[in-house]
């Protein structure tokens, strides 16, 4: 069962395409990661699953809800974390938390906003107003303010970006629970680290999807360079990334004993999403 | 209803976290009113000053009311709190309602404070009756200033875009809606834009109201048009208000 459903979506500012004729379905409980670089489309494909933007053609549903016609529906079953902390500054962060999860009719609220704090690690601070929070702790409450009616699925639009290593960790921690209890989590980021803690991945540049796939499959798309050293000589060769690739091609260095030194070096998921990236671009300016 | 009421309580509770903004709200009207008593006891003393204090303290009212509202709200919009809002269950009638409601309580403030110096400092003598009837009016054009600030916020995509307002709206309010002159010596094009102007009609009621021997069902018309207002104007920031770019 899909969660997400997009058909052929179209959205233009304008002149310029935010997304061009865009198709994608996301399975229910995944943690699902919208990557690409700043202005690919990412916020954009977000306001449309919301129902915060109108789009031009294509067909958009949402645990099979139309987000503009099915909106009231709808908006009790998301929860939505913009990129922008959008919280008030006069308020404290309980009250935020509390504002937000009053629109939503939540059982036990308060006890829900203490659980909640308490995760953020944010209690200490709790009554404190936002306008003295740093940009990772607004980030936090924000966090909270999207989580606190328990939704089914969650929209969060780089929500770790200046957020600490620790929370950063923390919060995956929570999305992977969350996925676990049958919770999809829709999360675009530029942090490359992250994409390897998604289940799938779409992967986005000028509006456009450039590849859908599991971060596993995305890292085989690399490639490893064997490093060797004979006599202060370097010899990089590009190998398949086995045991058995390495095998061969030391095999075919014969073993020498003046081997001083073999380094590998694998491809991380930002070096081939960056590397795909780049050619995409290069193909659009030929 | 219940949306209405949380949206009101947490304006307030805003308004009470901003106590700066607070402070100036409330004083700004009062220190203007002062300066204005400064500029009129300037004046020769055949001057009439006393019919133009009511009315200009109605439109000081209207102008903080109007630009205070109108910038918070698009403040909401730039800080992404309206959108969150919107799609955290909230609907465009609740936050309309919830805004006037929030506010409400401010300008009723404003409207209590800037009567009772008015009265205080020019040293005017009016029945209990006209004062309840004048804190009416005040109250009702601040309403009017509140639901006429939603609407402009809808036109705004940032703060410094509410100024443009002020020429379009506050200035020909003071020129032609018998602020400073009777509007029928105006041109009949320049009465009729007065007439369109919510400040007309209460300034209508202030100058009814404020002469000897008066009826109330003589400004039963202007209430009337100035009630119409609110509802009007509900109406059509409802209708701008976006829920989708």
């Amino acid at each position: 069962m899909n969660a997400i459903e997009i058909v052929n979506l179209r959205k233009n500012y304008g002149k310029i395409t935010a997304l061009n004729n865009m198709s994608l379905d996301v399975p229910e409980g995944t943690i699902y990661g919208l990557v690409g670089p700043n202005g690919s489309g990412k916020t954009t494909l977000i306001k449309a699953l919301v129902g915060s933007l109108r789009p031009g053609s294509g067909s958009v549903k949402v645990l099979g809800l139309d987000p503009l016609k099915d909106k009231w529906k709808l908006r009790k079953q998301i929860g939505y974390m913009p990129q922008s902390a959008a919280l008030y500054d006069d308020l404290s962060a309980r009250n935020n938390i509390l504002f937000f999860g009053k629109a939503q009719n939540v059982a036990e609220l308060h006890k829900k906003v203490d659980d909640i704090l308490a995760f953020a690690e944010l209690t200490n601070r709790a009554n404190d107003k936002v306008s003295t929070f740093s940009g990772g702790m607004k980030k936090r409450v924000s966090l909270c303010c999207a989580l606190v009616h328990d939704p089914k699925i969650i929209f969060l639009d780089e929500p770790t970006a200046a957020v600490d290593p620790h929370l950063k960790m923390q919060s995956w921690i929570l999305f992977r629970k969350l996925a676990l209890r049958g919770v999809t989590i829709f999360v675009s980021t530029h942090q490359m680290d992250e994409v390897m803690l998604c289940d799938k991945v779409t992967l986005l540049l000028n509006g456009e999807i450039l590849a859908v796939d599991t971060p596993q499959n995305i890292l085989q798309l690399g490639k490893t360079t064997l490093k060797i050293v004979v006599n202060k000589t370097e010899n990089n060769t590009v190998i398949d990334s086995t045991a058995k690739g390495l095998a061969d091609e030391l095999k075919k260095s014969g073993l020498d004993a003046t081997i001083s030194s073999v380094e590998l070096h694998a491809d991380t998921i930002e070096d081939i999403i960056l590397s795909m990236l780049c050619e995409k671009e290069k193909e659009a300016r030929q | 209803m219940r949306h209405t009421f949380i949206i009101a309580r947490r304006v307030l509770a805003q308004l009470k976290g901003d106590r700066r903004f607070l402070a100036l709200s409330i004083l700004a009207p009062l220190l203007i009113i002062y300066f204005l008593k400064l500029l009129f006891d300037t004046f020769p003393p055949f001057v009439d000053v006393k019919s133009y204090t009511m009315p200009v303290s109605a439109f000081i009212v209207h102008f903080m009311s109007l630009i205070l509202c109108a910038i918070l709200l698009v403040q909401e919009r730039t800080k992404g709190t309206l959108e969150r809002m919107m799609i955290g269950g909230f609907s465009k009638t609740s936050i309309i309602g919830g805004y006037t409601l929030g506010y409400l309580g401010l300008a009723t403030v404003q409207a209590i404070t800037v009567l009772a110096e008015t009265i205080w400092l020019f040293h005017l003598t009016y029945h209990a009756g006209t004062v309840l009837l004048l804190f009416i009016v005040i109250w009702l054009l601040a309403i009017v200033s509140v639901m006429l600030g939603i609407f402009i916020s809808t036109f705004a995509k940032h703060e410094a875009q509410v100024f443009p307002f002020i020429p379009l709206i506050i200035l020909p309010s003071v020129f032609l809606t018998g602020l400073i002159i009777k509007p029928d010596g105006l041109p009949i094009w320049a009465e009729i834009i007065g007439k369109c102007l919510p400040l007309h009609y209460a300034v209508n009621i202030i100058h009814e109201i404020t002469k000897p021997g008066y009826l109330v069902s003589a400004t039963f018309v202007d209430f009337g048009i100035l009630s119409g207002y609110i509802v009007g104007l509900l109406v059509l920031a409802s209708l701008s208000l976006k829920e989708t770019e």
